[in-house]
């Protein structure tokens, strides 16, 4: 490994190379190491340093204009220290070697006692891409481009219907490029697209109001808006819901059988499972599943796995942000728990292999155990059979969000419903709140359809205070109670 | 940092700011607006007695806007390196061109007087002189007494942070200002009951000033009795009845108004109270007040991000909709005028709250034949555009003006717009625990959903 300036020009065309590194540090790999000693001088474990430039493109529409754009620069550096488990961490964003030192320094004051180990040699660590397709880069692209995107999006939902009274839409794009060192001599580099397009329209008729909302985009270039969803469809699909909601009727109140559209509903697996098997919530035993592992918690149907690399979605990655390469986790296999997501505390306090699930916000965080794309497999039954098996229930088309708390009680709140009624979607009905315990709801699982699909890719995740991108995916999934929160 | 009682403000902090303000004017820039701020962090986690988490560090961040030609483009950078600045002013005095030119655009004028960030209390030299011993101390000592109740039996540990904040803020019409501020906060997160019947809450103290700051044993003694309270819940069935929100509820819902009286979602016609100003929105009970002057508030401060000298703005006075909070912008969008809210390129509340009544909560409760007391909601289930709520709930069950048993697994349904209408207590517990706030509140009627 050399300290220079390092750029690997990929072909344009190829949308499997990997991105180009670009190194904005220009920090002496002999200097890091020892700032890496340094963390390790009152004793620590374990240290490490997350490098992270990341730049930030924006373009907002509303009021019929392009109403501003915006470009951000982040640069900065995160030293972690490990003592037990213990965790110390101090970032800085002034990259001057003294101020480097002192976040190590602070960093290493989490341990008390003799230096313990020494960073090893750095060993360039070579990253094969699997999580990125780009053909067309954003960064590389002109603003114009980007804005003919949104003003594309932005028109289509304004002439749908005329009973759309406003829209916004907008778009952004970020390239993050990361550097890992650790004192066991790992040195690895990534660099990381993200695009999303996103439109909200409003629709009005006789006073009332109703929104909706569509979007895309993912670790893609600006080809994905041509491909796989365009700009029209994204602006057209948010008029259709923001109409839809205005005919809407208010959400039905009580317990009663639930289906869950494609897609959208991954949600709830997220809200209702994944979060629960998160590491640390398991290691701390505050996750209702701490003492699960090997057991039923669910019904058959419920198979669940977190996939990190699957090419192109919103939360993959190539690398987590402390260096483990990630691979397909199985979480849940017919309803029997068989893996919780990692990172390196958790696995090393756990005595558990990594999974590659250690995330962080940015340099200014240290990692946490987080999902990345998570989906419940296919089952066998045809959508429309689940469907007709229901005789007076709800149907779940869109989704806004969910919560979770450690106990297992979620909500999802649903933007847009249907009422089942003898097997056929009937009326459309708005806002409603869907709350259950996970447990209950994994074992009511009755049906599982064929036709798994991913929801928009448009999600980001919180969790102590730190947000990333995520997705998740299901397929038609049949419930058979659970309680909806709507207005009598 | 130490003693003095006006913090010594980075000099390097007002040069980069009105230096950035004059490159950009050179490079044709029509205006400009520069903030600049600095910030050190520190925070402490511990649980079960041990560290588990310790973070400290410093960090700044620049922020600018430029306009030409009524355009306007944003730009932000944590690298202050003035090759990376200019690069950025540069590409965003270019960029400008592409946005469309909005009438509407442009800075605040000068104010003829500001505020006196002295005299708003929002700076403790004590924190900066805390040394680490005491500050991990006081997060030990909040979990150890939380721990030592019986009925506890898990802990999300407890966390003790501090924040210091020093920020410039200068335009190309002369306005420069600055101000440092401090908070610091200590609280403590628990749960009660076995792995299969589980609760859970937290109780925490949020400050400008360290000597404010709870004393660890409140802290643990109230974050124990909200846990411990939601022990053996029972399901009840779908009704509707009296809703009884406590501060910590009527805190949500405060903010869930502000987002419907914001001029931007005004304008952008992303809330039914869009064409209300001067109507009746809620009964007289309801008075709802913006202050961005209350000394030692946590939503206080000397001027907006447009550089507009806070003020007091009364928004809802006894039921009628007296103002929207807007920013410059927004003020221009509706013709009125601006009420010192802006943040960034949007709107925020200051100290933002519902004003007291003369009843004490208890007796709110007492005077309650059947009842839900809402203490925890889960999820998000607002929406602007119609006024709608829907949210899963945790909650205390009233029967005969007593706290009969804690309820789970429900929803609370309703409107913003009925609630305000609906209100019929308003309780004398109000508590700036948070910025946005009110006090306990019963509301005549909402759907509960359970089984």
């Amino acid at each position: 490994m050399d300290g220079a300036v390092k750029v690997r020009h990929p072909k344009s065309s190829d949308p499997r190379a990997p991105l180009p590194y670009v190194d904005h540090f220009r920090l002496d790999p002999a200097d890091l190491r020892k700032v890496l000693g340094l963390a390790l001088s009152s004793g620590g474990d374990f240290a490490e340093i997350f490098m992270e430039y990341r730049t930030y493109d924006f373009v907002n529409m509303e009021e019929d204009i392009i109403k501003e754009t915006a470009e951000s620069v982040s640069l900065g550096l995160g030293i972690r220290v490990l003592s037990g488990d213990k965790t110390g961490f101090g970032y800085t964003n002034a990259l001057a070697l003294e101020k480097v030192e002192k976040a190590a320094l602070t960093a290493a004051a989490i341990a008390s006692g003799k230096v313990k180990s020494r960073p090893a040699r750095l060993r360039d660590k070579h990253l094969a891409n699997y999580a990125y397709r780009v053909s067309s880069p954003a960064d590389k692209a002109g603003l114009k481009k980007k804005i003919a995107l949104v003003q594309e999006a932005y028109g289509a939902a304004q002439k749908s219907d005329a009973r759309i009274a406003k829209v916004k839409a907008y778009f952004q794009d970020s390239l993050s490029s990361i550097a890992i060192l650790n004192s066991e001599g790992l040195f690895v580099r990534d660099t990381r697209p993200m695009v999303k397009l996103v439109c909200v329209a409003i629709s009005e008729k006789n006073g009332q109001r109703e929104f909706g909302f569509w979007g895309g985009g993912g670790r893609v270039g600006l080809e994905y808006f041509r491909d796989v969803l365009t700009p029209r469809a994204i602006g057209e699909q948010a008029a259709r819901e923001a109409v839809i909601l205005l005919e809407a009727r208010d959400a039905p109140a009580g317990e009663m059988p639930i289906v869950l559209s494609p897609g959208h509903s991954g949600v709830l697996i997220h809200e209702a499972v994944g979060h629960l098997l998160e590491a640390d919530f398991i290691r701390k035993k505050t996750s209702v599943f701490w003492n699960k592992m090997g057991k039923k918690v669910g019904s058959e149907l419920v198979t669940i796995h977190d996939d990190p690399t699957l090419p192109a979605f919103r939360g993959s990655y190539n690398v987590d942000d402390e260096g483990t390469v990630p691979r397909r986790t199985l979480l849940i296999e017919k309803g029997v728990v068989r893996g919780f997501l990692q990172d390196r505390l958790s696995a090393g306090l756990m005595n558990r292999p990594l999974t590659g699930h250690g995330r962080r916000q940015d340099y200014s965080n240290a990692p946490i155990p987080r999902m990345a794309n998570t989906y419940i497999d296919r089952g066998e039954h045809a959508p429309e059979e689940i469907l007709k098996s229901v005789k007076r229930g709800f149907y779940v088309a869109s989704l806004s969000g969910g919560q979770v708390e450690d106990s297992g009680k979620f909500t999802f709140s649903v933007s847009l419903g249907y009422l089942i009624e003898d097997g056929r979607l009937t009326a459309p009905v708005k806002q409603a709140t869907l709350i259950g315990t996970n447990i209950d709801v994994l074992k009511r699982i009755e049906m599982a359809g064929s036709d798994l699909e991913f929801g928009l890719q448009t999600g980001t995740c919180s969790k102590d205070g730190q947000d990333v991108p995520v997705s998740d995916g299901c397929p038609t999934l049949k419930i058979s109670k659970m309680t909806v929160g709507g207005q009598r | 940092m130490k003693g003095g009682r006006r913090p010594a403000l980075p000099a390097d902090l007002r040069a980069l700011a009105e230096s950035l303000v004059g490159d950009a004017r050179k490079l044709g820039a029509d205006e400009v607006e520069v903030s600049v701020v600095d910030g050190r962090e520190f925070d402490v986690d511990v649980r079960r007695g041990k560290i588990e988490h310790l973070v400290e560090a410093g960090s700044r961040v620049c922020g600018f806007k430029i306009i030409k030609d009524k355009r306007t483009a944003y730009a932000s950078s944590s690298d202050l390196a003035p090759g990376t600045l200019r690069r950025l002013v540069r590409s965003a005095v270019k960029r400008a061109a592409l946005a469309s030119p909005d009438e509407f655009a442009g800075l605040a004028p000068l104010a003829k007087k500001g505020v006196d960030a002295a005299e708003l209390d929002l700076f403790d030299p004590a924190i900066a002189g805390l040394d680490s011993k005491t500050k991990i101390g006081l997060a030990r000592e909040t979990e150890r007494i939380a721990l030592g109740d019986n009925r506890i039996t898990n802990s999300y540990g407890a966390n003790f942070g501090t924040n210091e904040l020093h920020s410039v803020l200068a335009n190309s019409n002369g306005f420069v200002g600055e101000y440092a501020q401090t908070y610091c906060e200590l609280s403590v997160g628990l749960q009660a009951g076995d792995t299969d019947n589980k609760v859970e809450d937290s109780w925490f103290s949020s400050k400008r000033h360290f000597r404010d700051l709870a004393a660890p044993e409140e802290i643990a003694r109230k974050a124990v009795e909200r846990t411990v309270r939601q022990l053996r819940p029972r399901k009840i069935r779908t009704q509707n009845v009296p809703v009884i929100f406590e501060p910590t509820q009527t805190s949500w819902l405060m903010g869930f108004l502000f987002g419907c009286i914001s001029g931007t979602a005004v304008y952008q016609k992303a809330t039914f109270l869009a064409g209300r100003l001067g109507q009746k929105i809620g009964n007289g009970l309801v008075t709802v007040v913006d202050d961005g002057l209350m000394p030692g508030g946590l939503g206080t401060r000397p001027f907006d991000s447009d550089g507009l000298p806070s003020r007091r703005t009364k928004v809802v006075d006894q039921g009628i909709l007296k103002n929207y909070l807007c920013n410059t912008y927004a003020a221009r969008k509706l013709k009125l005028r601006s009420t010192g809210n802006a943040d960034g390129s949007g709107v925020s509340p200051n100290n933002f709250y519902l004003e007291p009544g003369p009843v004490a909560p208890r007796e709110i409760i007492a005077g309650t034949k059947k009842g839900l007391i809402v203490i925890r909601t889960l999820g998000h289930g607002l929406n602007s555009v119609s006024g709608d709520i829907s949210r899963g709930a945790f909650g205390l069950w009233v029967e005969n003006g007593e706290i009969a048993y804690p309820v789970s697994e429900i929803t609370i349904s309703g409107n913003l717009g009925r609630i305000l209408n609906d209100i019929e207590a308003v309780g004398n517990d109000l508590d700036f625990f948070s910025p946005v706030t009110g006090p306990t509140i019963k509301v005549a009627e909402m759907t509960v959903a359970g089984s």
